[in-house]
């Protein structure tokens, strides 16, 4: 690694602006806006402001943070630190298209175990708190995590045989590249399911509705959430917010990696400019698909059903795409 | 001295100790201690020393008890041969003995005949560090026995608790008709080769096998499997590891069942060499994913500490298992890492739950809860070790489960076999259900609220939390510096187990090897590129101090953070409980995870059932699964 | 500036809980429909929240029977400041028809510092609105007041 001044502010720039912390925010905390928009039209109704978000987490910020009686101090403030910074981190690993922190390597096993760290993040913060409502919650959430996990594997597997054929690829660079190449993966019909089957995943990692079972306000009182108030609920609520971009951009990288505008201007900081453009729009499409028109149209899951949901049709579409595409369509 | 003698010293100081405990540590505490102490650091000490003519200069050491040298090509005496394989897991053991050496020193205090334990433990580590090292069949079997009947006498150690006694009775009939299988294979294999020692066997068995010595491997492999309680052979492993004293838990997934799992790596890879065999490979594979898969869900269904405890030890086992089956260096290297790892965690989460059950007196996890506020320190390291074995990023069990799915899809891949794709799918999700089980016992036990039962419990004393802490460190140190354990220990160790000729000729003479054809596999050189634990490390802390900085400590403009520390009864502190009073409230282990047994709960049925907690079940399927071994033996080696 | 920025968010983005003192549900009914598509009170950033460590706006409604006076005194203790009161209905200011009951704690004033009555019975979800509204106006003040 080069330690030189520019390197070293080069590096700066990418941890904390692009595409690192400031990106991933603003990205998330305008998905999260549109996402509200777009329910709000879809219910017929107007909606908060496309700043709703910021908002939400400004005013957060200013209010008291009580820690309560039963809840060990040190755990339960550093929880929504360490799901933040695992966000933060795991976004420096995602790249848009062929641009990203670390030399366009994003291994996808070491992707699938980061986006449990904020998931465990907001688990161990909410047993931190000590209210029951929070053990409920923090089962929930852990069950949640467990259904789609298998779907999420089968479809990284499925694309990794994919673009790796014989030989074992699980870097997310090398699938970009592929599709650079050969064409998105969306398009190769082998896909099409493990295409679906993401877009079902990504609520569930979210938390949007109808797989909130975790967070049920009208049940179990937020969940885990429950004790949290000011400043760390402001966090966790950006989160949540930044784990929407961050997931709809593996979206995109998985299957529309081919998409990126250095092919035809010539790489270089225009190029890159306008692919975080094109990301940030295909992100949109996801979220509408993903997350919107489904929280719009459906109410919420039952834990077990929702378990049996992911092990059955999700994790089905996806087995569906690995056998396909093990026996070479 | 040349560092030739050290592995038998190291193995004969253990049993010296056991030995001077009977006669001089029966009425003094101090000098019991001390005897343990003093022969558990000088073999950690032999054994350390061995790492830099073993591991970095790549020698093997063979040693002849009594200087009985092979004559005219045949091997006669009892030999020892550590190759880089079996000084691998002599590490494990001796770290293992000497941490659960110190940690003895204050956790069994309580409990009358400690001259017995420490009597029993050395012998038992004595036995663990002679097998690991050894490189005769028949001293094998020897060291299998004593390891298993001392194992019995401390599952059986405190008697008086429930339940102790049956857990013993169990382990001794199982493994009873483990060794007895193992026993049967070496005096079948004795009556085809002539000769006990593990070189010669090896150069004579390569690639030449008989219907008899097939038969051998098959009852070998079976007595092997059952003392490393691979799935159907694990029952007595629950039970055991529940009752005996924390401390004996940790070596028992430690090392005991360590000693199984190499006994059954040194079989296919060495002694044997039936892992080429795409047959081999499916049977391990097949037993391993099974044995890690029921493990899991058996421990999601546990609420006992300790139990659950247990459960995983063999789920993690399962990963061992399958990564070593798939006979490529990146899996081979994948299954020692994670047994080096298991070795660390589990020992870290046993201890953990030795001193919960010291301070309340159970592991029961209804009866725990909020345990961090009055133990801290034990909180911390279960924590690490909850995260290591869940492997989250950047503790060890990640890097090493991380090789396991690479090493198990990339012979997915390249043999185009969509069985070991999903295999890879059952490990990740595998690993999901155990980060849910140990979320399970975080909540249960150390978080949540702390009931008035327990509002006194107090910390675990410094000699019981010292070698925690080592071990936490340990497993945030292997973790983030693994290309450093790959290279001085995991590489060495896989290259010996692929180069067959260099531990043959090493034993009984340079160009054995060669007469007898064998030839060596060598596989290429594992690749880890897009893991690098340090920067993401860096990373992570930089941004987390900073993020925390900003949302938790600054002043000023953001609201303030308001904890009542005096603990006056101020509703505002108060846990909400739906506008009510606040009662003391606790969701504990069983109540967890409801929608994922609702959805299971037919298969759970089938699972209850089947651990029945009856003996003759148990033996029962020790034998069908040998029979199914056998059978599979027959009908696909070749 | 970013206490400038908190102080207009307080007021752009307040949270509701709702707390039930024995009311008829009418009131109830007519706060929920305020969040319908015909009136959306989301356009303000006004959102239901699940627990009372959320909220900034807490709306009571009923006549506060005396079963429930404690239980409400405790759930607006465990609400972080900033925080508004909003009574919804007459039943929190006067004890409307069950004035005199030997079981109703009304007016809720005697207890609870109130920020905003809206009165009717049942409300006007207009009303709710503006009360609301107006509630959370009290909010930004409030915080202004904590900057100084």
């Amino acid at each position: 690694m080069n330690f030189s001044l520019i390197g070293a502010l080069q590096i700066l720039f990418k941890i904390l602006i692009f595409p690192g912390l400031l990106f991933v925010v603003v990205i998330g905390l305008f998905l999260a806006g549109i996402d509200r928009k777009l329910v709000a039209r879809m219910q017929k109704r107007v909606g908060p402001p496309l700043r709703q978000p910021w908002f939400d987490f400004l005013k957060l910020l200013g209010k008291e943070t009580i820690v309560p009686h039963a809840a060990n101090k040190a755990v339960y403030l550093a929880a929504p630190v360490i799901g933040f910074t695992g966000l933060v981190v795991m976004a420096l690993f995602i790249p848009v298209f062929g641009y990203s922190t670390f030399s366009g390597n994003g291994d996808l096993i070491v992707l699938l175990y980061l986006l449990t760290i904020p998931a465990v993040a907001l688990i161990i913060g909410g047993s931190a708190s000590g209210s029951p409502y929070a053990g409920i919650g923090i089962s929930r959430e852990m069950v949640t995590m467990m259904s789609y996990e298998l779907p999420l594997i089968i479809i990284l597997l499925s694309v990794a045989r994919k673009v790796g054929g014989s030989a074992l690829c699980f870097s997310l660079g090398q699938i970009v590249n592929w599709q650079a190449s050969n064409g998105c993966l969306a398009f190769h019909p082998a896909l099409i399911p493990a295409m679906l089957a993401m877009l079902l995943v990504i609520p569930a990692e979210v938390g949007t509705q109808p797989f909130d079972v975790a967070e049920a306000e009208t049940e179990i009182c937020e969940g885990p959430l429950i004790e949290y108030s000011g400043a760390p609920l402001a966090v966790f609520k950006l989160n949540t917010a930044m784990k929407m971009f961050i997931m709809t951009a593996l979206f995109t990288n998985l299957f529309f990696g081919g998409v990126s505008t250095a092919s035809l201007i010539g790489a270089g900081i225009p190029a890159i400019a306008l692919d975080a453009v094109i990301m940030v729009l295909i992100c949109i499409v996801v979220t509408f698909l993903s997350m919107s028109l489904i929280h719009a149209i459906t109410a919420r899951f039952k834990i077990e059903h929702l378990f049996k949901f992911y092990w059955t049709v999700v994790a089905g579409l996806a087995a569906l795409s690995l056998v396909l595409v093990w026996f070479g369509l | 001295m040349s560092y030739i003698h050290f592995p038998v010293i190291a193995v004969m100081t253990l049993f010296m100790g056991a030995f001077l405990t009977v006669v001089l540590g029966r009425h003094s505490k101090g000098v019991r201690s001390f005897i343990a102490l003093a022969a558990s650091c000088v073999s950690f000490a032999l054994i350390a020393m061995l790492v830099k003519p073993v591991m970095i200069d790549g020698e093997i050491i063979s040693y002849w008890m009594g200087n009985w040298a092979p004559m005219s090509g045949y091997a006669i005496g009892i030999g020892y041969e550590v190759d880089q394989l079996g000084l691998f897991f002599a590490l494990l053991v001796v770290t293992t003995i000497l941490l659960s050496a110190v940690y003895s020193i204050r956790y069994i205090e309580k409990d009358s005949s400690q001259d017995f334990y420490y009597v029993l433990f050395l012998m038992l580590s004595g036995s663990v560090l002679g097998l690991v090292m050894t490189g005769d069949v028949f001293n094998m079997f020897i060291m299998i026995e004593i390891m298993t009947f001392t194992a019995v006498g401390l599952t059986a150690f405190r008697n008086t608790s429930f339940g102790a006694v049956e857990a013993g009775f169990k382990y001794l009939v199982i493994g009873s008709i483990g060794s007895s299988f193992t026993l049967f294979g070496i005096a079948v294999l004795y009556g085809q080769c002539h000769t006990l020692n593990m070189a010669q066997l090896s150069a004579m068995l390569y690639g030449n096998h008989s219907p008899a010595t097939l038969m051998a491997f098959a009852l070998m492999f079976t007595g092997l499997a059952v003392k490393s309680y691979i799935v159907p052979f694990h029952t007595p492993a629950a039970d055991a590891y529940t009752t005996a004293p924390s401390s004996i838990s940790m070596v028992f997934s430690g090392m005991v069942n360590k000693a199984g799992v190499y006994g059954m790596i040194r079989l296919v890879y060495i002694i044997f060499r039936t892992v080429d065999m795409p047959s081999v490979q499916t049977l391990i594979v097949l037993f391993g994913t099974v044995t890690m898969f029921i493990g899991v869900t058996m421990a999601l269904a546990q609420h006992d500490f300790k139990r659950l405890l247990a459960f995983h030890s063999i789920s993690q086992i399962g990963y061992v298992i399958t990564a070593a089956g798939l006979c490529t260096s990146l899996g081979l290297s994948a299954g020692l890492f994670h047994a080096m790892n298991h070795t660390l965690f589990k020992g870290l989460l046993f201890l953990c739950a030795g001193a919960v059950l010291r301070s309340t007196g159970t592991t029961n996890l209804d009866q725990l809860g909020g345990l961090s506020k009055r133990m801290p320190k034990t909180t911390l390291c279960f924590l690490v070790g909850a995260f290591s074995i869940s492997g989250l990023p950047p503790f060890n069990g990640f890097a090493s489960k991380w090789l396991v799915y690479q090493a198990a899809y990339e012979k997915a891949v390249t043999t185009g076999n969509i069985f070991y794709a999903f295999v890879t799918v059952t490990a990740v999700v595998v690993s999901v259900m155990t980060l849910a089980s140990f979320i399970k016992v975080t909540q249960a036990a150390f978080f949540g609220q702390l009931p008035a039962r327990l509002a006194d419990v107090e910390e675990a004393p410094g000699l019981m939390l010292l070698p925690m802490y080592i071990m936490s460190l340990l497993c945030v140190g292997t973790g983030i510096f693994y290309d450093k354990v790959y290279q001085y220990l995991l590489d060495p160790a896989v290259r010996a187990a692929f180069t067959v000729s260099n531990y043959i000729d090493r034993m009984m003479g340079d160009g054995y090897a060669e007469a007898a054809g064998v030839e060596d596999v060598f596989a290429s050189n594992p690749h880890f590129s897009y893991w690098n634990p340090v920067i993401w490390l860096a990373l992570f802390v930089i941004v987390f101090c900073a993020a925390y900085i900003c949302v938790v400590t600054s002043k000023g403009s953001r609201g303030q953070i308001l904890s009542d520390e005096g603990g006056a009864e101020d509703g505002k502190y108060a846990t909400f409980f739906s506008g009510e009073k606040a009662l003391p409230s606790h969701v504990a282990g069983s109540d967890l995870f409801w929608g994922f047994k609702t959805d299971w709960k037919g298969y759970f049925r089938v699972m209850e059932g089947l651990h029945s907690g009856i003996v003759n079940d148990y033996a029962l399927y020790v034998v069908a699964a040998a029979a199914f071994v056998v059978v599979f033996t027959f009908a696909f080696l070749r | 500036m970013l206490k400038n920025a908190i102080a207009k968010s307080m007021m752009r983005s307040p949270w509701i809980y709702h707390i039930n003192t024995g009311s008829c549900n009418g009131c109830d009914i007519e706060l929920v429909a305020v969040l319908t598509p015909r009136y959306d009170a989301e356009r303000f950033g006004f959102k239901l929240a699940g627990t009372p460590r959320h909220a900034d706006i807490v709306v009571i409604s009923g006549p506060v029977t005396s079963q429930s006076k404690d239980r409400l005194i405790r759930t607006l203790a465990q609400v972080p400041e900033p925080k508004c009161v909003v009574t919804l209905g007459s039943c929190p200011q006067s004890g409307n028809v069950f004035k005199g009951s030997y079981s109703v704690e009304a007016p809720v004033e005697n207890f609870v510092h109130v920020d905003v009555a809206i009165a009717g019975c049942t409300v006007k979800p207009e009303a709710v609105i503006a009360g609301l509204y107006k509630a959370a106006e009290i909010l930004e003040k409030k915080r202004e007041a904590m900057n100084k």
